[in-house]
C-alpha cells in the first residue's frame, strides 16, 4: 500500500485545526491565570463566543462583525466575572463555575432558532501554495486566518510576559498583589484588563469551533474543550511553549482516536476516548517536573482576592 | 539642599480604635528621627500615611512647605518620599532586575548602570539576574534600600528593618544608614528596639496608643527613659535563676536529616542533640535557615526516622502529632493564626483541637461541649487570658491573649517538654513578659523546653543551652552563661 504523503500532510493539518480552539483559550486563560486569577468560566466564555459568532454571521451575514463579535461578547460575559470577583470580591472558582453553568444555559437558549442551518464558508490564506509543496504545503497553507493567529499566539504571550513592562507586571501583581499594590500598581485594574483578555481569547477559540471548525451550531458544542484548556494551563505549568505542545498532543490523540476506530481496532472504545486526556496530562507531567521551576513559574496569590483596606 | 518634612494634625481611626490621634511631628535632612512605640502604638499607620499606603482621616503632611496629597504609594515616590516596609514588597519569583525595573521609567541599559553605581558607592553585592527567593533577608532588604535610591529620594523612611536581620547586618545597615544621612537624605527609623535608637539615632518620637508621647534628643536619653516613655509604666526586669544541673535526659535526637522537594524550604542536616529534663535549649538563627522545618519535624508534622528521636526512652520519630501528644510533649508553632489555632472558630473549639485521649472531650463520637468549656474557662483564667466570653472567635484576640491561650491549651496536660516556635513574636512587651515568666516557671517544675526563637535577647534570658541554627545545620550546643549576642550574631551569620 502506497500512502499518500500529502495525506500524512493532511492529517497533521487536521490535528493542528483541532488544536486551534485549545491554544487560544489556554493561552488567554494564562494571562489571567498569571495576574493571579482563578477562572473556571473558560468552557462558559467559549460557548457564548461560539453562539455569537454563528449567530452574527447568520444574521449580518459579514464574517469579520462575526469573529469580533464573538470576541465581544466573550468581553462582556468575563466583565460579569471580573465585577464578581474584583469588585465585590467574590469566590474565584464559585463564581468561576456558576459562569460556566450561566454560558451553556444561555448559548442554548439563544441558539435555538440557529438549529440546522448551515454555516458559511470561511476564506482560508495561501491556497494555491498548498499542492506546490508535499507534505508541508497541506500543513503550512490553506488555512483561515484564526489558525495562523492561533499558532503565533504562544510565542507571542510568552514574548510579552517575558519581555515587555506589562507583562512584567502582570507576573508581579500574580506573585504579590500586596507588594504590587504598595509599589503603586493598580491590582485591580491589571487584573480586569487579563479576565477581559481571557474572555476575548474564549470567545475567539468558540467562535472557532462554530464557524471554521465545524460550521453549524450544535448546543453544548464545545463538548468540555474549556476544561482541557484549563488543564493544559496548570498542567503546563503557566508555560505558553508547553501549552502549544499539550494542545497537539491532544488534538492529535483525538484525530488518531477517530481513524483507529473508523478502521477498527480491536481496543475499547472507551478506552480510545480517554487516551487523549491521559496521555495529554502525563506528557505534561513529565515535561514539567522541576519543582523549582514549577515554584518560579506558578502565580503565588492564584485563586485567592485581593482587597485593598484603608 | 535641605529637607524639612511636616505631620501636622494627622489622625486615623479604625473601628473601635484610634491608631492616630492628632500626631504632629517635624524632620529635618541631616539628622536621623527614630519613631519608637510597642506594636500597635501607631507608628506603622503613621509611617504608612507618609508612604501613602494609607489615607489619613485629618491632618496634612508638608515637604519643604508643600501641602502633599498622598493618595497612593505612587504620590509618595513622585514626591521623593521612599519607604523601606517590614514586611518586603518584593516579588519573589520574579528576578532582582525585574523587581528593580518594574516601578521604573528608564531603559534597562541605563537602569543597569544606575543600579551598578548604586551597589558599587554602598559597597552592596547582589546578583542582579536571580530570583529573589533565593537572597537572604539581608541582600533582599538591600533591593528594597536600592529601590529607593534609585529615585534618589529626599526622605527614606525604614520600618522595622532589623527584624530579620544579623547583629553584622544590622552594623552594616547602620553604616548605610548613616552615609544617607550625611548625603542630605532625611531618615525616619521605625523601631520598637530601645539600643539601635541609642545607636543609630539623633532624636527620638515616642508615640503609645496612637499617641505621641514624647520628641526628645537622644543625648538626653537612656534606655530606661525610652522604655518607660514607650510603655507608659515601669517594667520590672525577670531574670531566670540558674538550673539545678540535671543529668536525666529528656529527648535526643540522633543523626535528624530532612530533604525538601520545595525550592523555599531549607534540608535539616545531620541534626543531633539532647535535652536534659528541666533545660531550656535554646536554637538561635536568622529566619529562613531551617527553624521552621526543624519545628516540623519535632512535633510530627513533618514524619522522619523512627530511631532518629528517643523521648522519655520510646523512638518516636515516625508518630504524628497527636500521638507524640499522648507521650507528653506539647507544641507552640510560629504563626498563631495559621498554625496553632483556626482563626473563625470560637476559643472553646480551638481549646477541643489539642485533643488527647484523657481529656474526654469526646464521648463516643459526640462533643462533650460542657467539659470543653469547663476547661476552656480554666485555661482562660489560669493563664490570664483578658476575655470572659470562651464563644469569642479566636481571630478577635490580641497577638498577646491568643499567644497565652496557646500556651495554655498546651500546658494544662502538664507535658514533660513543650516545644515552642517564636513564642513572643510580634507581642507587646506585658505579654512578653508574661510568656517569659511562664516559661521560666515551666522549667522551675522540672519540665523542659525547646526554644527556637530569632530573638536573640529572648534566647539568652530564657535559655540554659543554646545552639544556632544556619543552613539547616546546627551548631555545637553552649552554655548559655558563655554565649554574647555578638557570638551568637556571628554563628547566625554562618562564620565559625
Amino acid at each position: 500500500m502506497i500512502i499518500d504523503i500529502n495525506f500524512i500532510g493532511l492529517i497533521i493539518a487536521s490535528i493542528m485545526a483541532s488544536a486551534v480552539p485549545l491554544i487560544l483559550a489556554s493561552c488567554g486563560e494564562l494571562i489571567t491565570e498569571r495576574s493571579g486569577v482563578l477562572n473556571l468560566g473558560v468552557e462558559g466564555m467559549m460557548i457564548i463566543g461560539a453562539i455569537s459568532g454563528f449567530a452574527l454571521m447568520t444574521v449580518t451575514g459579514s464574517l469579520i462583525i462575526a469573529i469580533f463579535g464573538a470576541m465581544l461578547a466573550g468581553v462582556l460575559i468575563s466583565t460579569i466575572f471580573a465585577f464578581l470577583t474584583q469588585t465585590l470580591i467574590t469566590n474565584h472558582v464559585a463564581t468561576g463555575l456558576a459562569l460556566t453553568i450561566f454560558g451553556i444555559g444561555i448559548s442554548a437558549m439563544i441558539g435555538k432558532n440557529f438549529v440546522g442551518i448551515p454555516g458559511k464558508e470561511f476564506p482560508v490564506l495561501f491556497e494555491g501554495l498548498k499542492d506546490i509543496i508535499p507534505l508541508l504545503g497541506p500543513i503550512l497553507f490553506g488555512h483561515s486566518i484564526v489558525f495562523y493567529f492561533a499558532f503565533a499566539l504562544p510565542f507571542i504571550t510568552s514574548y510579552f510576559l517575558k519581555k515587555t513592562k506589562i507583562g512584567l507586571i502582570v507576573r508581579a501583581v500574580g506573585d504579590s498583589p500586596e507588594s504590587a499594590s504598595n509599589q503603586g500598581i493598580n491590582v485591580r485594574l491589571v487584573r480586569y484588563a487579563c479576565i477581559l483578555y481571557g474572555g476575548a481569547m474564549s470567545g475567539l477559540a468558540g467562535a472557532y469551533l462554530s464557524m471554521i471548525y465545524t460550521p453549524q451550531w450544535i448546543e453544548n458544542m464545545t463538548g468540555g474543550r474549556g476544561w482541557i484548556a484549563l488543564a493544559l494551563v496548570v498542567f503546563s505549568t503557566w508555560n505558553p511553549i508547553k501549552i502549544l505542545i499539550g494542545a497537539m498532543i491532544f488534538g492529535g490523540l483525538t484525530i488518531i482516536q477517530f481513524h483507529m476506530q473508523a478502521i477498527g481496532v480491536r481496543i475499547p472504545v472507551q478506552f480510545l476516548t480517554a487516551l487523549p486526556y491521559v496521555v495529554t496530562i502525563i506528557v505534561l507531567v513529565v515535561i514539567s517536573r522541576d519543582s523549582r521551576k514549577i515554584r518560579l513559574s506558578t502565580p503565588s496569590s492564584l485563586g485567592k482576592s485581593f482587597h485593598k483596606d484603608n | 539642599m535641605n529637607t524639612n518634612l511636616k505631620i501636622s494634625n494627622v489622625t486615623k481611626i479604625y473601628p473601635g480604635c484610634v491608631a492616630n490621634d492628632n500626631v504632629s511631628l517635624e524632620f529635618n535632612s541631616g539628622k536621623i528621627y527614630a519613631l519608637l512605640g510597642e506594636n500597635g502604638a501607631g507608628k506603622s499607620t503613621l509611617v504608612k500615611i507618609l508612604s501613602g499606603v494609607i489615607i489619613p482621616d485629618e491632618g496634612n503632611i508638608y515637604l519643604n512647605e508643600n501641602n502633599l496629597k498622598l493618595n497612593s504609594p505612587l504620590d509618595a515616590k513622585k514626591n521623593d518620599i521612599g519607604m523601606v516596609f517590614q514586611h518586603f514588597n518584593l516579588f519573589e519569583t520574579l528576578s532582582v532586575f525585574e523587581n528593580l525595573i518594574i516601578d521604573s521609567d528608564e531603559e534597562r541599559e541605563s537602569l543597569r548602570e544606575k543600579i551598578d553605581t548604586i551597589m558599587k558607592k554602598y559597597n552592596f553585592s547582589i546578583d542582579l539576574d536571580i530570583p529573589v527567593l533565593n537572597l537572604s533577608a539581608g541582600q533582599k532588604q538591600k533591593v528594597e534600600i536600592i529601590r529607593c535610591l534609585i529615585r534618589s529620594p529626599k526622605v527614606l523612611i525604614m520600618d522595622e528593618p532589623t527584624s530579620v536581620l544579623t547583629e553584622q547586618e544590622t552594623s552594616e545597615l547602620f553604616l548605610s544608614l548613616k552615609k544617607f544621612s550625611e548625603e542630605g537624605i532625611l531618615i525616619i527609623y521605625i523601631t520598637h528596639k530601645l539600643k539601635e535608637v541609642m545607636q543609630l539615632c539623633d532624636e527620638v518620637a515616642v508615640m503609645r496608643r496612637g499617641k505621641l508621647v514624647s520628641v526628645s534628643e537622644i543625648k538626653n536619653e537612656n534606655i530606661e527613659s525610652l522604655a518607660n516613655k514607650m510603655v507608659g509604666q515601669n517594667l520590672k526586669t525577670i531574670k531566670k535563676k540558674k538550673a539545678k544541673a540535671s543529668s536525666d535526659q529528656l529527648i535526643k535526637i540522633t543523626n535528624l536529616n530532612f530533604t525538601s522537594e520545595d525550592p523555599f524550604e531549607t534540608n535539616l542536616m545531620d541534626i543531633n542533640f539532647s535535652v536534659n529534663r528541666g533545660e531550656c535549649l535554646g536554637i538561635a538563627g536568622i529566619s529562613g535557615n531551617g527553624q521552621s522545618e526543624l519545628f516540623q519535624v519535632l512535633s510530627g508534622e513533618i514524619i522522619s526516622e523512627k530511631k532518629s528521636i528517643e523521648f522519655n526512652n520510646n523512638y518516636i520519630g515516625d508518630l504524628s502529632p497527636q500521638e507524640r501528644r499522648e507521650y507528653l510533649m506539647a507544641f507552640s508553632p510560629e504563626d498563631r493564626l495559621e498554625q496553632a489555632a483556626i482563626p473563625q472558630m470560637k476559643i472553646f473549639e480551638n481549646v477541643a483541637l489539642n485533643n488527647f485521649k484523657s481529656s474526654n472531650f469526646f464521648n463516643n463520637g459526640l462533643i462533650n461541649e460542657n467539659k470543653i468549656k469547663e476547661h476552656s474557662k480554666k485555661i482562660i483564667s489560669d493563664f490570664n487570658v483578658n476575655t470572659d466570653n470562651i464563644e469569642l472567635k479566636s481571630q478577635f484576640l490580641s497577638g498577646g491573649n491568643l499567644q497565652k491561650l496557646i500556651i495554655g491549651r498546651e500546658l494544662i496536660t502538664s507535658p514533660d517538654l513543650l516545644i515552642c516556635f517564636n513564642p513572643t513574636w510580634g507581642l507587646d512587651v506585658g505579654a512578653i513578659n508574661y510568656i517569659h515568666e511562664t516559661l521560666i516557671k515551666i522549667n522551675e517544675q522540672n519540665k523542659s523546653i525547646i526554644l527556637i526563637s530569632t530573638d536573640t535577647d529572648e534566647l539568652l534570658k530564657l535559655s540554659d543551652k543554646i545552639s544556632v541554627i544556619h543552613k539547616g545545620k546546627l551548631s555545637k550546643i553552649m552554655n548559655a552563661e558563655e554565649v554574647t549576642s555578638e557570638k551568637l550574631g556571628i554563628l547566625m551569620g554562618g562564620a565559625n
